[in-house]
């Protein structure tokens, strides 16, 4: 119960702060932040995969809404919490995650979780910025920006996790 | 059955994933104008593509229709040109003349020969039509020949390739007249007789219709002068060039003058007195 409240909570501070804040950070438009899958990166490792994929839709759902790109992320979030098991499947240390841990510098140390939001911020940011542009035509700008976006949002999660989301 | 359901048990959340992916792509494209006009555009691309072949394939077999309308178009403007024509040449002269002195009649090569001394054409348009001897045939490189004989549905022309064809044309830069007539040689040549030697020529001067013979308006396309030698007599030998391929000649418009009968009449008595 407490874990359900403590996420709806989580849910809601990065929506706000996606769209209050980081949706409007434009440097020079190739960096486009998206910090908001921290959603999906810190839910608990015993979600069922069907929920991490309804929380997925419903959190690129609420960003579509406010920033009036219906379907872009949600499309975006939806693949990486599909992924998102196999990503930790991958990532995984050699006795498997313990129970009563969660997806956290605190438990697992930077240098994993580092890897594991790249992997993932990658993979968003790669799906949206495609599905924005839908069309390979000007393929290698647009690989650029998935990059340096990718950096900047996986230095801000990171960051965030020593500052805001510390528990 | 118990093990298909085991997988569907196992991998519910593939289909849940296809699903909200789905919904997501739907919601895009029903939402956002851009993508939804490059997902149009590419399909819109690929059902042209392929309806662009189709549509070939069809116009291949339709393409001998479509040149009969063509043809047949090709006659109606010919005859509202002649119109005016007249109309711009009597409000020029202020003279009451007919509307048209031409009205010509689109029609098919049904039979042809060029290998002969004395080849003919068979049209597919006869009296019924309005067509009678003595008509003037053109295709669309040039003049074709005359009208023979014509029957209720049919007509034999007399083209340029026949040794019995003979016809008044001049050479359009100077307007110098001779004879034009075959030498039942090349079917892509004809000879120019009665041009005298005082008149200056060059290879590639066009020969046009004279006009003379009542049988072809003025200035009809003929061919153009391919050499000239001076051999013997008064007059120069001159080949020339038909227009017309006869190999090739799949339509015609028969030419119909109305001021004919009109000429002729005029004609003969002056060589009566």
């Amino acid at each position: 119960m407490r874990l359900l409240a403590q996420n709806i909570i989580r849910f809601i501070i990065l929506v706000l702060i996606q769209v209050l804040i980081f949706d409007n950070v434009m440097l020079n438009g190739f960096f486009n932040p998206y910090i908001y899958i921290l959603f999906i990166l810190l839910m608990p490792f015993e979600t069922p995969r069907w929920l991490l994929l309804v929380s997925g839709f419903l959190m690129g759902l609420s960003i579509d809404l406010f920033s009036n790109t219906l379907g872009m992320h949600t499309a975006a979030t939806v693949f990486i919490a599909f992924l998102r098991p196999w990503v930790l499947g991958i990532l995984a240390p050699r006795d498997g995650y313990e129970s009563d841990t969660q997806p956290r510098i605190h438990y697992y140390g930077l240098r994993w979780f580092a890897g594991y939001t790249l992997i993932l911020t990658f993979l968003h940011h790669l799906t949206l910025f495609y599905i924005e542009v839908f069309q390979f035509h000007d393929f290698f700008s647009t690989f650029l920006r998935v990059i340096l976006s990718t950096l900047l949002s996986t230095s801000t999660l990171i960051l965030s996790q020593y500052f805001i989301f510390r528990k | 059955m118990r093990a298909l359901l085991w997988l569907l048990k196992k991998y519910n959340y593939v289909l849940v994933f296809i699903f909200l992916e789905a919904l997501a792509l739907v919601m895009l494209s029903n939402n956002n104008s851009y993508q939804r006009s490059v997902l149009v555009n590419f399909t819109r691309e690929i059902s042209g593509r392929i309806f662009d072949r189709t549509q070939g394939a069809r116009e291949y077999f339709y393409l001998r229709k479509n040149n009969e309308v063509l043809v047949r178009e090709n006659a109606v403007l010919r005859n509202k040109l002649e119109q005016l024509a007249r109309q711009t040449q009597d409000t020029l002269t202020g003279v009451s003349k007919p509307v048209s002195r031409y009205f010509y009649t689109s029609a098919h090569v049904t039979r042809s020969s060029t290998n002969r001394q004395y080849n003919y054409l068979t049209i597919d348009k006869g009296k019924k039509q309005g067509i009678t001897q003595d008509m003037g045939v053109i295709g669309d490189e040039g003049i074709v020949g005359i009208v023979l004989a014509s029957s209720a549905n049919f007509s034999t022309i007399l083209p340029v390739i026949n040794r019995d064809f003979r016809l008044s044309v001049k050479v359009k830069r100077n307007d110098f007249s001779g004879i034009l007539l075959w030498e039942g040689d090349d079917y892509r040549q004809a000879a120019l007789n009665e041009i005298p030697y005082h008149a200056t020529l060059m290879a590639g001067d066009t020969i046009v219709t004279s006009g003379f013979s009542a049988v072809f308006p003025e200035g009809l396309f003929v061919g153009t002068i391919n050499a000239f030698s001076m051999k013997e007599g008064n007059f120069y030998h001159i080949n020339v060039d038909l227009g017309t391929d006869f190999q090739r000649l799949f339509h015609v418009n028969v030419i119909n003058n109305f001021t004919r009968e009109e000429q002729l009449e005029l004609q003969s008595t002056l060589s009566q007195e």
